[in-house]
């Protein structure tokens, strides 16, 4: 089976459906204060994880490209300004999907379902920790209160990213997860 | 009714609203029209001068007069999110930096201070959106998606002598496109099926926890059938011997005609135009000379 098919379907569908989770705001859950929670990056983390990292790039550019978009033809929240902002919007979700797949490399080893919540717990990080570093150093946002949105809405949706990574994954390479019955 | 709607995902995806009129712009070369798409983008983010800003505008509308697109229709797609740019207008007049020493003071009211800076940003913000939804919607009303993916691949080939998978990347996209309104019926099932097993998709839900509960068993579903698609399509295009982009010839040659040139010309001249105002501070200047004079 050749593995450049694989790679560019694989791509395609999971970029779809992080454009699919924003278009009809499935992605979006409602948090503290009106800043959503997006579980947007979760096929990003899933694509890279299940076909390497190129794949995890290449879907992470669908979901900046796409979010860019909707920042400027739908908005959602007053901060959907400085996504209209490559730097902001795009550079920082190429980082997902290599950082997701390196650590699950690293750990696979060990405990492959472990290695699958640090993942989703990576990749989620990458995407806060950059976006928001960008928002800093653009001076959009203060820092203290950039550390307060990175705890209050980067550890929740890093919780939801490693619970979808781990439920697909291992249903999907029907891994061994502890329980007896289907893993989803 | 409410309940069937609660269901409705399709609606959602009407991105590549296609209008088959045949104009002029219809029929120029989709890489023309993609880069003069990202012409626009990059002057429109770029640009912080009004006039520039107000010639963009001016431009897009000549366009979708040129590509036979109902202006009012065109429009349409701006009244739903009027009252939001509104407010976020509002938010940008009276929160961008009040300090600057060059700001002058046109209005306060107890806490609320609007300078000519704040009251210029409100205004960038909305002819912003307003020129960004235009020139995607008209470039969506006048090329198809397989126009689009066609002219992406022919855009990116020139890169592929550095390792870039042109062909491949124009394909994924071309998937991904596809595949909206197939998520869209199979999530639609998906929620139905939940449903009838006495889950509630209230959109109105606040509790986090109960929403994110209520999303797993759909979520996950979801990127299974996803994969088994997409694992479908893979055996479908392994069966017809897809080998990638490699020695693959094209049923379709894009060749640029003068007239895609033209546009070209005009696009990169007006993306010029407002760039070179945002740098001169030209409007800065006018707008200072009107407040001073009155």
């Amino acid at each position: 089976m050749s593995t450049t098919t694989r790679k560019v379907v694989i791509a395609g569908v999971m970029g779809a459906i992080s454009i699919f989770l924003g278009v009809t705001h499935l992605g979006f859950i409602p948090w503290l204060a009106g800043a959503a929670l997006t579980i947007m990056h979760v096929p990003v983390i899933i694509g890279a994880v299940l076909e390497g990292p190129l794949v995890g790039l290449v879907i992470g550019l669908i979901f900046g490209a796409f979010s860019l978009l909707q920042a400027a033809i739908a908005p959602t929240g007053p901060a959907d300004v400085w996504f209209t902002n490559p730097l902001v919007s795009i550079v920082p979700r190429l980082f997902i999907g290599p950082v997701a797949w390196l650590s699950y490399k690293a750990l696979r080893a060990i405990n492959e379902a472990l290695s699958l919540v640090i993942a989703g717990i990576a990749g989620t990080l990458t995407n806060t920790v950059l976006v928001l570093g960008v928002l800093g150093l653009y001076h959009f946002l203060p820092w203290p209160l950039i550390g307060t949105i990175a705890i209050t809405n980067g550890l929740p949706e890093a919780v939801i990213a490693a619970i979808i990574t781990l439920a697909v994954v291992a249903a999907w390479k029907r891994i061994e997860t502890g329980r007896k019955s289907s893993a989803v | 009714m409410s309940k069937v709607l609660e269901f409705e995902l399709i609606g959602h995806v009407t991105i590549g609203q296609y209008l088959p009129t045949g104009s002029i712009l219809h029929r120029l070369d989709p890489r023309a029209k993609l880069l003069m798409g990202l012409l626009l983008i990059g002057a429109v983010v770029v640009s912080h001068s009004l006039v520039g800003l107000t010639a963009l505008l001016l431009a897009v509308l000549v366009g979708l007069v040129l590509a036979c697109v109902p202006v009012p229709f065109a429009l349409a797609g701006l009244r739903p999110m009027l009252p939001f740019l509104m407010l976020l207008a509002l938010l940008q007049v009276f929160t961008i930096p009040q300090h600057a020493a060059t700001a002058t003071v046109l209005w306060r009211w107890s806490i609320l201070t609007m300078t000519d800076r704040g009251l210029l940003a409100g205004i960038l913000l909305i002819g912003r959106f307003s020129v960004m939804v235009l020139g995607l919607s008209l470039f969506s009303f006048s090329t198809t998606t397989t126009e689009f993916t066609h002219g992406l691949e022919h855009l990116l080939r020139p890169w592929q002598r550095f390792g870039l998978p042109a062909h491949e990347l124009a394909l994924i996209v071309n998937i991904a496109i596809h595949f909206l309104p197939i998520l869209a019926e199979e999530t639609e099932r998906l929620m139905k099926a939940q449903a009838s097993r006495g889950a509630d998709f209230g959109r109105g839900q606040r509790n986090f926890i109960k929403r994110a509960r209520k999303l797993l068993p759909l979520l996950v579903p979801l990127f299974l059938v996803s994969l088994q698609r997409a694992e479908h399509l893979i055996e479908a295009m392994e069966a017809r011997c897809y080998v990638g982009g490699k020695g693959r010839t094209h049923l379709i040659h894009l060749q640029m005609q003068l007239s895609d040139y033209v546009a070209l010309a005009t696009a990169l001249g007006l993306a010029a135009f407002a760039i070179q105002l945002s740098i001169t501070h030209a409007d800065q200047v006018l707008w200072h000379w009107i407040f001073m004079n009155r």
